[in-house]
């Protein structure tokens, strides 16, 4: 597991992607740098119950969540936090994940 | 305004859930060119071009096709747009007829896939589903769906039960077309009974991959077969990567050339008789119906409840593919042209809408990464 999830940052204009471009949508500037996020917003959750052709599935929690600074991603949620919660997120074998920020 | 080009026939093969030993994609797609030739009384020597869509027509290509149905063209096209691939391959054949490219053109589209093939489809459906949704166990795009049903709960204030009259009205039109693989009612009940796949998604809001295909043919109107209307195509517009993934997914590609539709069809939402909505998730219905402007002040829930529910309003009059099946996304958006077709020529038995005269017709599909990120919609029209 690694802290935060790597995202495509145009060098031009600062806009972050994920996944990632080929060409920025703002500037269309064609040069990105690495960057990461590690912490984002919960705007919705599902849990996938059921899936086609699979017996054995265990349901898994998926989000929709606004990154600070950076884009929209979904990802696989490792407790159960809800809509609004602000979650750290990190890889799991290049995965994003995310869970909530333990209490300090 | 196509002049000299028109929808003169459509043929479908039978919807199956499983395909039998023996089916194969190309058996349903060839099952579907035979009766619309048949239903346009065209000879498939006649045909000089084709447009194929198919999610499991690999490795063959649309020439492979073309050799297997023993058919020399000057026009050819392979479309992959999913689901709106149908409304994608229309205005090509529509112009290519219009402009003298190639007539009579035939535009087809199926899936055989089984269970297992869309499984797989599904989990490699583009690089950004491969690599980062399908390691998280997405479920394919009823996972993604799920999340923008939500949204969209929150957003409009839709509930379940509005997704559920939704389902039910379908699944009443669905009872008088007997190509439908679900024909049998649907009551509220047993709708908020059934079994959660992806949260708030249950069985009856995830459309049904079936196995089958569509086909119509494209003409000169002086085609259309003797004492029957020829349909002609008012307006078509389409729409790709509308907003690169950086909306919430509630409004389609509909959005950005919605007013423009109208205006160069010279018709106004008031006028649609039937409306053909591409229905992979109920949700998506509501989006594109409140792109088209056919929702009184974005009220979802209500029209859900009412014009959908009580079937005050024509959608989905083959049962849409909640009810009829999706045989992979492309040959469902094409059961949506072609029964807007029988429609309009007062061809569509027990399920006719009473004079329909003006129709629309949608496509929305190729889910990027949050959703998807193409659409489509024309006006169709019966000439008089």
């Amino acid at each position: 597991m690694s802290a935060g999830v790597g995202i495509w940052r145009c060098r031009t204009c600062g806009t972050g992607y994920f996944p990632e471009r080929l060409l920025c949508s703002r500037c269309h500037g064609h040069d990105f740098v690495s960057d990461r996020v590690t912490e984002g917003v919960v705007e919705e959750i599902t849990v996938i119950r059921h899936v086609l052709g699979q017996t054995e599935w265990q349901p898994r929690r998926l989000a929709n969540v606004r990154t600070v600074n950076g884009p929209r991603i979904t990802v696989g949620l490792r407790d159960e936090s809800e809509p609004g919660m602000t979650i750290e997120l990190f890889e799991e074998a290049n995965a994003p994940f995310g869970a909530a920020k333990p209490v300090p | 305004m196509f002049m000299n080009a028109a929808i003169i026939g459509v043929g479908q093969s039978i919807y199956v859930r499983r395909p039998q030993p023996g089916q194969s994609t190309h058996t349903f797609i060839r099952d579907a060119i035979v009766a619309a030739l048949q239903d346009a009384q065209i000879n498939a020597r006649e045909i000089q071009g084709m447009a194929v869509t198919s999610f499991s027509l690999a490795p063959d290509t649309a020439v492979d096709l073309a050799w297997r149905l023993g058919v020399s063209l000057r026009w050819l096209l392979q479309d992959t747009n999913g689901g709106s691939s149908a409304m994608n391959m229309l205005g090509h054949a529509l112009r290519g007829v219009e402009t003298g490219a190639a007539s009579p053109i035939l535009v087809v589209a199926g899936d055989a896939t089984g269970l297992g093939g869309y499984a797989k489809i599904a989990a490699n459906y583009n690089i950004a589903t491969r690599e980062h949704l399908a390691p998280l166990g997405h479920g394919g795009p009823n996972g993604v769906y799920s999340l923008v049903t939500a949204r969209q709960m929150n957003k409009y204030g839709v509930t379940k039960s509005d997704y559920g009259h939704m389902a039910i009205a379908q699944r009443a039109w669905a009872a008088n077309n007997p190509f439908a693989v679900y024909r049998a009612p649907l009551t509220m009940e047993e709708y908020l009974a059934a079994p959660m796949v992806a949260d708030p998604l249950t069985r009856y809001d995830c459309v049904p991959v079936v196995a089958g295909a569509q086909a119509i043919i494209i003409a000169h109107p002086d085609r259309c077969p003797r004492g029957r209307a020829p349909v002609r195509v008012r307006a078509i517009r389409n729409s790709f990567n509308y907003d690169n993934q950086e909306g919430d997914g509630l409004q389609t590609g509909i959005s950005t050339f919605a007013e423009e539709l109208w205006q160069t069809a010279g018709a106004r939402p008031h006028d649609i008789d039937v409306a053909s909505i591409y229905d992979d998730y109920p949700a998506m219905v509501l989006a594109q119906l409140n792109d088209l402007g056919m929702i009184p002040d974005h009220d979802l829930a209500t029209y859900a409840r009412r014009e959908i529910g009580e079937r005050r309003v024509a959608i989905n009059t083959w049962g849409g593919m909640m009810s009829a099946g999706q045989p992979g996304g492309p040959a469902g958006g094409l059961n949506g042209i072609s029964e807007a077709v029988l429609q309009l020529q007062h061809r569509a038995g027990e399920r006719q809408v009473k004079d329909a005269r003006v129709a629309v017709t949608t496509g929305y599909g190729m889910t990027l990464y949050r959703y998807g990120g193409t659409a489509a919609a024309a006006i169709l029209e019966r000439m008089e």
